[in-house]
């Protein structure tokens, strides 16, 4: 009898033990996700990144979610980076840009087992003021201690209310490539 | 009077076309020739973002800022490094320019030192998860070490 409550003991404890390493695993953060943006026209082809975005993932729920402060935009050329801030994107209104959304197939992740695995992403986009529903393919890495996710997705700029003046509309695409490539730990 | 037009357009074409290179060449500058528009302590600044962000960011957003404190973390890989500090929660993150980067070995934490960077604005922790706030610095130089 006395035997039989100690196993249970065990088995209780153990139990509890596990799920408890389990659980230390479940999120995971960086506060240095790349975010790139690319327009290409044949005049001009402008790319800026943004080396600080924060971004978390809930491997559990699937929930993933970004932001960014948009002054953040590294530009090569000074009087891009200026236009950017000022014209189009109004950075001193609305300073952030954040995605929350969720992976799809998230079931089909298998974060115990390293490797490489497609994820689709569908969730809520807001830049200047303005939230739109993004979707987007990309791939989740999972190693032993991190997890790398990898995305490219292209936006529409009249969504997000951003008017280019026609003096230099055949130097910016109407689409913008966005790449995401961030290395997240985990949040111990 | 034809061949002063002549010169005329002809100097006009040059200025649009000086005019088009440097808008075309110009790159951001390196902030160590650039004046910083306000200098404070690290943990001021956070202070300062934590207490009315809406107003700090009037203040200090898109700001060169020269800024103190004690060094509470250095992130290699990203060369990134967190002022404020040791027991708070919050930081004043600094992104090297990348021509200091290799500066970055010769720093430790718990020593103090003055960074200049461009302000970006504030990353407030939203996720309940226990981050940390932080006020962004990009493009940082160092104007002192010790």
């Amino acid at each position: 009898m006395i035997r039989n409550m100690k196993i249970k003991f065990l088995l209780v404890f153990s139990l509890a033990f596990f799920s408890f390493l389990a659980s230390a695993q479940v999120r995971y953060y960086t506060k240095n996700a790349k975010i790139n943006f690319f327009s290409e026209t044949p005049l001009e082809d402008i790319d800026a990144s943004n080396n600080s975005s924060v971004s978390v993932l809930d491997t559990q729920s699937g929930s993933l979610q970004f932001s960014l402060l948009v002054k953040g935009f590294e530009f090569k050329n000074e009087e891009m980076q200026e236009h950017f801030n000022d014209d189009y994107m109004e950075s001193d209104k609305f300073p952030k840009a954040e995605f929350k959304g969720t992976l799809i197939n998230n079931s089909s992740v298998n974060y115990k087992k390293p490797g490489t695995y497609n994820v689709q992403v569908k969730g809520l986009l807001t830049i200047r003021g303005i939230t739109k529903e993004v979707q987007s393919n990309g791939t989740l890495k999972v190693n032993n201690d991190n997890i790398k996710a990898n995305s490219t997705f292209n936006i529409a700029l009249a969504d997000y209310g951003i008017k280019i003046p026609s003096l230099v509309k055949d130097k910016i695409a109407k689409t913008i490539k966005i790449t995401v490539d961030a290395k997240l730990d985990a949040l111990k | 009077m034809k061949r002063f037009l002549v010169l005329l357009l002809v100097i006009i074409l040059l200025a649009a076309g000086w005019y088009g290179y440097k808008l075309y060449t110009g790159k951001v500058p390196s902030l160590t020739e650039v004046k910083a528009d306000a200098t404070i302590s690290a943990t001021d600044l956070i202070a300062a973002f934590e207490k009315d962000s809406a107003s700090a960011n009037k203040q200090y957003l898109g700001k060169i800022l020269e800024v103190s404190g004690t060094i509470k973390s250095i992130e290699q890989e990203s060369s990134t490094i967190s002022l404020g500090n040791a027991g708070g929660n919050s930081s004043v993150r600094c992104s090297l320019d990348s021509a200091f980067v290799k500066e970055i070995d010769s720093l430790n934490p718990g020593s103090a030192i003055t960074i200049k960077g461009n302000c970006t604005g504030y990353m407030p922790d939203e996720t309940g998860l226990g981050l940390g706030s932080d006020v962004i610095l990009n493009r940082c130089v160092f104007e002192k070490k010790n």
